[in-house]
């Protein structure tokens, strides 16, 4: 497996990853804001913060977080190299710089899908056909995910794939965290009109990452801000937590070149996810352990950079 | 309305599959009759199916356009090309013939020279020709090999001659598309597979392969093979990593190898470095190795000539091949034949006329309306002159160029290239202009060497036009060979037919190619 086509396998598993959970962001979203009262500040903003490229928006768009510009910039801006279409984008060309060693039903199933997106993205900006446009989105991603899976050999290569895969799950799943805990309601409102409404935003909190149903299933208890945050940092089953997305990294590595730096940075992040203390986090603390679990995530890709992906000296 | 191939102009050049409006020659009568009987609606929906076929399969070649790299739908025509066997059998001998006579003649030509010492060939043809690379000399690839990958190309004129028009030895392509032209002709027409014996083509790859792994200087079971491409904004790039894909080989960049000091060739891999042991290299000599030839390469691998030389590692096609694809070299393959293997040449060359002899010379400036001409080392179809389409301020352009280099220069009499019938965007069939690619594989005996069966047809999709070049308007076809001996229950229904068009070309399918017609 050559170093160059290790990363370009792993950041193929990132971007498809990245473009799922995109549309299911903006699907939940629209949702949401149906549920909440009118005035509430911040429509369409979190979006943007969550995905972590608040600065380009304003560089892009000003201050105008509406949601046909919030919409657009998350879906199609191709100038947002985090949009569906730029996500999408990148995976097809680096499927294409690794066509020879994927299936090539994959690149058929993600063609399709670049040219559905090319092609009907527009149209997605409108409320009443974005849905569709969003589920086929997912449909599609899962469906490529689905056909390296089955088609694969599950060699050195794939497990690259995972472990793109699972880290940018883990990245999303944090980032989700840090930006609905914070900021969808204004704490100065009266708490008996805001106490139904907590109830909504961790739902929703849920339904960006499929995990409502799984969830009520697991926890068997109503839904509260301590359930969703052990839930989706620490649930050792559900595919979406971070931990099970560290874990699924972990499993990798018996199959990969033996590294003692990737190991150690694997385990302190792990570590800091499993040992948290989730009850008793107030908000303070919860940004400032989403803070810690993100710079580990930063430093395992660092880690997996320098010792599988970087052109070693000769 | 279905086509009516009464209605089928033909009558003005060689048609590849009517010999006149409504007279489909033996070969094509299953298909025209079959093509007859679908309505216009369904044509439309078969040429459909192939476009979409075409897209999601991501067939595709890249352009250049407007600042940016764009990658277009493969362009394709649902009407099969078709050569009947009998006719293929005897161009596929002379293809052999020709590939094994350059091979013998770049070996010689950098080591004993004995061509030019016999009198056959020019010995300031050598010393002037610019891809003749005085790095190689001495070096004797295995089993005498140079161009272990050669794509002729071949032209049809109006009495249905088939002429080799150009060999490609340096880094030819288009093969992949061949293969691919097949898959979607299966899937659109996959009931006209059951009334012919078509003979199939997907045996390329693990023919390519063999022949790489042959070549490798450590006696392994499995050599490491790999495949060097000049990366994805190359034109041809699919064709990189499909062959890659389809021999279940790596496909790598520059920057994945590196020469060792010990003068192995490595690549770099998430276990270390790992030896390789044969490239077979779409990049250009001149890319090749920085410390050999151009030195602000970015492409190709410093040392790689060093290593190559030292015969630490074999190279596909060798450096230095492409010294027998000039175009003046080509006037003198039918001599090489001769002069190497005392045989008379299978295939014919166009006629040629070369300008460093004076009295061709001559002749070429008195017709420069009538005649083609190509400078020796382009590709790609540039610096072309073809006179019958020409202003008279451009053959003085030519006059002044001829006389100020001979050498560089040769002229061909304007083939009237055969045509086949092409889907039009009405659904209405035309003729079209075409030309043929077959890819020959040579591994250091005639008997040994392999030919593709048939190999890619090139379309001029414009009306009169003789641009086969994607980018220009230029599509392909599908390549049939059929064996009429062996088609369930109907033995007259192929016949005759034949093919082959032309063009000029290139190195690339996607690159021009161009022939007059008159």
């Amino acid at each position: 497996m050559l170093s160059r086509v290790a990363s370009n396998i792993y950041w193929l598993g990132r971007y498809l990853q990245r473009a799922e959970n995109t549309a299911r962001l903006v699907n939940v979203n629209a949702l949401l804001l149906l549920d909440l009262p009118r005035g509430i500040p911040f429509g369409w903003e979190p979006l943007v913060q969550i995905v972590g490229s608040d600065d380009l928006y304003r560089s892009l768009y000003g201050a105008d977080y509406s949601e046909s510009n919030v919409v657009r910039y998350l879906l199609l801006d191709q100038r947002n190299p985090g949009s569906i279409h730029s996500s999408l984008h990148a995976a097809r060309e680096i499927l294409r710089t690794v066509r020879d060693a994927t299936p090539r039903e994959v690149w058929e199933k993600l063609n399709d899908l670049h040219y559905y997106v090319i092609g009907q993205g527009e149209g997605a900006l409108s409320r009443s056909r974005r849905g569709a446009f969003l589920q086929r989105v997912i449909d599609g991603t899962m469906l490529v995910y689905a056909v390296l899976s089955f088609n694969m050999s599950q060699d050195v290569g794939f497990q690259f794939l995972r472990i793109g895969t699972n880290l940018e799950q883990a990245d999303m799943t944090t980032r989700i965290l840090d930006v609905r805990s914070t900021s969808l309601l204004d704490p100065t409102g009266r708490a008996e009109q805001l106490a139904p409404l907590y109830n909504i935003q961790w739902m929703s909190v849920l339904r960006s990452l499929t995990a409502y149903q799984m969830y009520r299933r697991h926890v068997k208890a109503r839904v509260n801000r301590t359930g969703v945050l052990r839930f989706l940092l620490q649930n050792r089953e559900f595919p979406r937590s971070v931990t099970f997305c560290l874990t699924m990294v972990m499993s990798t590595l018996p199959h990969l070149p033996e590294s003692r730096s990737v190991e150690r940075t694997l385990w302190r992040v792990r570590a800091l996810v499993q040992d948290a203390n989730v009850d008793k986090l107030v908000e303070e603390g919860l940004h400032e352990l989403i803070n810690e679990i993100q710079l580990g995530l930063s430093d395992l890709h660092e880690a997996l950079a320098v010792v599988f992906f970087k052109t070693p000296e000769v | 309305m279905a086509i009516d191939w009464r209605q089928y102009r033909c009558e003005n050049f060689y048609d590849e599959l009517c010999e006149a409006p409504g007279r489909p020659r033996p070969a094509a009568r299953k298909l025209a009759e079959y093509l007859g009987a679908l309505s216009e609606p369904e044509m439309a929906e078969r040429r459909l199916a192939a476009e979409l076929a075409i897209k999601v399969m991501g067939i595709s070649f890249t352009v250049y356009s407007e600042g940016k790299n764009v990658d277009r739908a493969w362009p394709f025509d649902i009407i099969p090309r078709i050569i009947p066997l009998s006719e293929w059998v005897k161009t596929e001998a002379g293809l052999k013939q020709r590939a094994y006579a350059l091979n013998l003649f770049i070996q010689d030509l950098y080591n004993d020279q004995k061509i030019i010492k016999d009198g056959v060939f020019p010995a300031e043809l050598l010393t002037e020709s610019v891809n003749f690379r005085k790095q190689c000399i001495g070096v004797k690839p295995a089993n005498g090999v140079w161009a272990h990958i050669c794509g002729s190309d071949l032209v049809r004129d109006k009495d249905g001659t088939m002429y080799v028009l150009e060999d490609n030895l340096r880094v030819p392509s288009g093969v992949s598309y061949m293969v691919e032209n097949r898959l979607v002709t299966k899937r659109v027409f996959p009931e006209l597979f059951e009334a012919t014996t078509i003979l199939p083509v997907d045996d390329y790859p693990a023919q390519l392969y063999d022949t790489l792994a042959a070549i490798s200087p450590r006696p392994l079971d499995q050599p490491n093979v790999v495949l060097l491409t000049p990366g994805i904004f190359n034109s041809a790039y699919f064709e990189h990593a499909y062959l890659a894909q389809q021999m279940g080989i790596e496909l790598v960049e520059g920057t994945d190898l590196f020469v060792a000091d010990d003068d192995c060739v490595y690549m770099r891999t998430i276990y270390g470095p790992r030896r390789v042991d044969v490239i077979y290299r779409r990049i250009d000599d001149l890319f090749l190795d920085p410390e050999a030839f151009n030195p602000d390469s970015i492409l190709g691998v410093p040392g790689l000539m060093r290593a190559w030389i030292n015969g630490r590692v074999a190279l596909a096609n060798c450096p230095g091949a492409g010294v027998a694809d000039d175009k003046v070299v080509y006037a003198f393959v039918p001599a090489m034949i001769k002069y190497y293997l005392g045989e008379d040449p299978i295939l014919p060359n166009v006629p040629s006329y070369l300008c460093m002899d004076p009295k061709q010379r001559e002749y070429v400036i008195a017709n420069l309306d009538k005649l083609v001409v190509k400078p020796a080392n382009e590709s790609g179809g540039y610096g072309m002159l073809i006179g019958p389409r020409s202003t008279p301020e451009e053959r003085e352009k030519f006059r002044r160029l001829i006389e100020a280099n001979p050498r560089n220069y040769m002229a061909q009499p304007t083939l009237a290239l055969s045509t086949a019938p092409t889907m039009m965007e009405d659904n209405t069939v035309e003729p079209r202009h075409l030309d043929l690619r077959p890819f020959i594989l040579s591994r250091g005996s005639i008997e040994s060497t392999y030919v593709t069966t048939g190999g890619l047809t090139r379309v001029a999709m414009v009306r009169g036009s003789l641009v086969v070049n994607s980018s220009q308007g230029g599509g392909a076809k599908d390549t049939w060979i059929v064996d009429l001996d062996d088609s369930p229950a109907q033995s007259q229904s192929m016949g005759g037919m034949s093919q082959s068009q032309a063009f000029g070309s290139s190195e690339s399918p996607q690159d021009t190619a161009v022939r007059g017609d008159d």
